[in-house]
């Protein structure tokens, strides 16, 4: 019998009409610890049933566009798979929810991220701690060059989240979350660069976990992995819903079919289709999404 | 043509034109056979060429300075004199070698001024450079930018004798004005800080050659270590980026450390030259011999300023002993060039522990 917390339940049955496949909450934690969660994050149940949206948003670069005027929400709590070709503007979509772009030269936008009903670009907007709330993993591994421990800890040293002792606390719970821990155990204090190319993965991503994030952007992050690693990355980025809001670039349709709940493909800057994932693979609406979800296209 | 006389030799590819001189061919196809090997044998005859150098030039001058080193014996690395002797050429023989009656030479006073001013080098000129590399990497954008690179790339090609005579003529004078004082005022009255305060000079001595000798190096380590900024790959700072670090955590905890080993051989480099470095330190530096500076702006004298100052009174000599010494001296100074190399290198290896291998992580 599969759980999902009732409030949860009702805010997916409200927006979607469906559960979507891929929504075994059964393998992730307890009854009580997924309301623990969902009542930390979300006290008063006033938070908006998406957590992070884009509405209306182009993005140019050097006014060459290159997203134009999409508009979509992402439901707190759930996978959202961006698939598209080579070039559609997956990268520069995902980059903007959490401001990577903004220093890019000639980069402009038009339209808006809304992160809790917030513009993330509203002056009250703290970056740093946007950026806390909106974390992100990249296409390749990018560990800091500190050891193991603290590279988990880095970002929550960076926001004083925790300090001395606590740290190793958190390095710990973070590795064991990702499941690095037995692994690096015994070389916490150890370069790493001497990781594999997966564990160095597991490890940002161990990080981008620290500080706590509320939504997650990942970055095809397993395309430099092997079937293995990305098999459990992939049972890993499940178990971190519903605490979290991911949304995931990915080349690997089986991937976006096993992980998500919803899927948007975006076709030369355009939000071509969104929807339940499943309806999008197997009832695509656009001839284009049918035919790239076919393989005949990109 | 004798076209019948072209048979295949079997490694034609094909649309090639046939080959007329089969045994021109084969020549040719055993060199790009053993190609590599050539390469490989070239490369490390011409690595070889410096190495070869450098043992050719220490072992004449060890030959040139075994005799005095003989006579002078473990007093020279400790002792305070300069002492050429008799002057009417009334000679006598120690263990053989002949010298002027009374010459007694210790270097003490010139290793500590060598070291002395090139630690004060180092300590201005590694912040400054990583600032300045830094600033031009990371920071600074458009024309500031290129003002400040322009600057430091005029300075590294100012001859060191203009800089020497700058440093006589106005930065020294400057210096013992308006700096000095107020740094010897105004230092606490601790025994341990000593050393800043006491008469300031007159703007010759170590601190005015420190600070002549860092402005040499600057431009070599800022050089070397913009360099360095330069590569460090995207992909981690923006890991930084993303996490929430503010601009300077990200320069200090990701950028810096990713180049660390590289800056420390950025310093030695700078060290090196700094050790070395003659005519603008025997311009600024007071070329005192026997005295080791009392205080920061004492007048001193370092090993190779010595050697430059000394050479021309040295052949006076007509035993030869004092150039003899003076060989000793930069054999001296090379086996400090050799030891500090031999530290940085250990100082590399330890600060390379976590840094990136240099090629990865991008
Ligand atoms: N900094 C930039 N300046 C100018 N153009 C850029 C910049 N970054 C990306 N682009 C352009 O934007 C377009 C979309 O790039 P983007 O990286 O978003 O594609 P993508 O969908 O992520 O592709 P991929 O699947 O290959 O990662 C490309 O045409 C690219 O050339
Ligand atoms: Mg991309």
């Amino acid at each position: 019998m599969p759980f999902i917390s009732p409030r949860y339940r009702d805010r997916v049955d409200r927006d979607d009409r469906t559960v979507g496949p891929g929504i075994e909450v059964t393998s992730g934690p307890g009854r009580s610890e997924v309301d623990l969660v969902l009542e930390a994050m979300d006290p008063d149940g006033v938070r908006p049933a998406e957590a992070i949206a884009a509405r209306n948003l182009s993005l140019c670069f050097a006014d060459k566009h290159i997203v134009s005027e999409v508009s979509v929400g992402f439901p707190r709590g759930t996978i959202t798979a961006l698939i598209g070709p080579t070039g559609c503007g997956k990268s520069t979509f995902l980059r903007t929810l959490n401001r990577m772009n903004d220093r890019v030269p000639g980069f402009a936008r038009q339209g808006d991220v809304v992160l809790d009903g917030e513009s993330i670009w509203a002056p009250s907007q703290d970056l740093l701690n946007l950026r806390r709330r909106v974390g992100m993993v990249f296409q390749r591994p990018n560990p800091f060059p500190m050891s193991i421990r603290d590279n988990v800890v880095a970002g929550v040293r960076a926001h004083r989240i925790a300090k001395g002792k606590q740290l190793d606390v958190v390095a710990e719970e973070r590795l064991r979350q990702v499941g690095l821990w037995d692994a690096v155990k015994d070389r916490l204090g150890d370069s790493p660069f001497r990781l594999s190319g997966g564990q160095q993965q597991l490890l940002c991503l161990a990080r981008a976990l620290a500080v706590g994030p509320e939504v997650l952007l990942l970055d095809e992050p397993t395309s430099s992995l092997d079937p293995i690693s990305t098999e459990l990355v992939e049972e890993l980025l499940r178990s971190l819903t519903p605490a979290l809001t991911l949304i995931l670039v990915t080349h690997n349709l089986g991937q976006a079919r096993r992980t998500s709940q919803h899927t948007m493909f975006l076709y030369q800057g355009r939000l071509v289709e969104h929807g339940p994932t499943q309806d999008l693979f197997e009832r695509p609406k656009d001839p284009d999404t049918l035919h790239y979800v076919t393989g005949r296209i990109g | 043509m004798d076209l019948a006389g072209t048979a295949p030799t079997g490694v034609s590819p094909v649309g090639a034109r046939p080959a007329r001189r089969p045994h021109l061919r084969r020549i040719r196809s055993l060199a790009r056979a053993h190609e590599h090997h050539l390469w490989v044998a070239g490369g490390r005859a011409a690595a070889l060429v410096p190495l070869v150098a450098l043992a050719l030039t220490m072992v004449v001058l060890a030959w040139k300075a075994w005799p005095a080193a003989r006579v002078n014996g473990l007093h020279f690395l400790v002792a305070s004199t300069w002492k050429p002797g008799s002057t009417y050429g009334a000679v006598t023989r120690t263990d053989g070698v002949a010298h002027p009656v009374g010459a007694s030479y210790g270097a003490w006073p010139v290793i500590a001024g060598t070291l002395e001013s090139s630690l004060i080098a180092i300590v201005i000129a590694v912040p400054v450079s990583i600032g300045a590399a830094f600033a031009l990497t990371e920071r600074l954008g458009g024309w500031l930018a290129g003002v400040l690179r322009t600057a430091i790339e005029i300075l590294a090609g100012v001859p060191s004798v203009i800089i020497g005579l700058w440093g006589a003529l106005t930065l020294g004078p400057l210096l013992a004005n308006d700096v000095y004082p107020v740094i010897a005022r105004n230092m606490p009255d601790l025994p341990a800080l000593r050393f800043f305060k006491g008469p300031v000079g007159h703007g010759e001595g170590l601190a005015t050659s420190g600070i002549v000798l860092a402005l040499m190096i600057i431009p070599i380590i800022a050089s070397t270590t913009r360099t360095l900024f330069a590569q460090v790959p995207a992909l981690p700072k923006e890991g930084g980026e993303a996490l929430g670090m503010t601009d300077w955590e990200v320069s200090r905890r990701i950028t810096m450390p990713w180049v660390r080993a590289g800056i420390v051989g950025a310093a030695v480099l700078g060290l090196a030259r700094a050790l070395g470095e003659t005519i603008a330190v025997a311009m600024v530096s007071g070329s005192l011999l026997n005295t080791v500076a009392p205080n920061l702006y004492g007048t001193m004298g370092t090993i190779a300023a010595t050697l430059v100052t000394q050479l021309d009174s040295a052949f006076v000599d007509g035993t030869g002993f004092e150039v003899r010494t003076l060989a000793e001296l930069a054999v001296v100074l090379v086996v400090v060039l050799l030891l500090v190399n031999t530290a940085a290198r250990l100082i590399v290896r330890r600060a390379g522990g976590i840094a990136a291998p240099v090629g990865t992580g991008a």
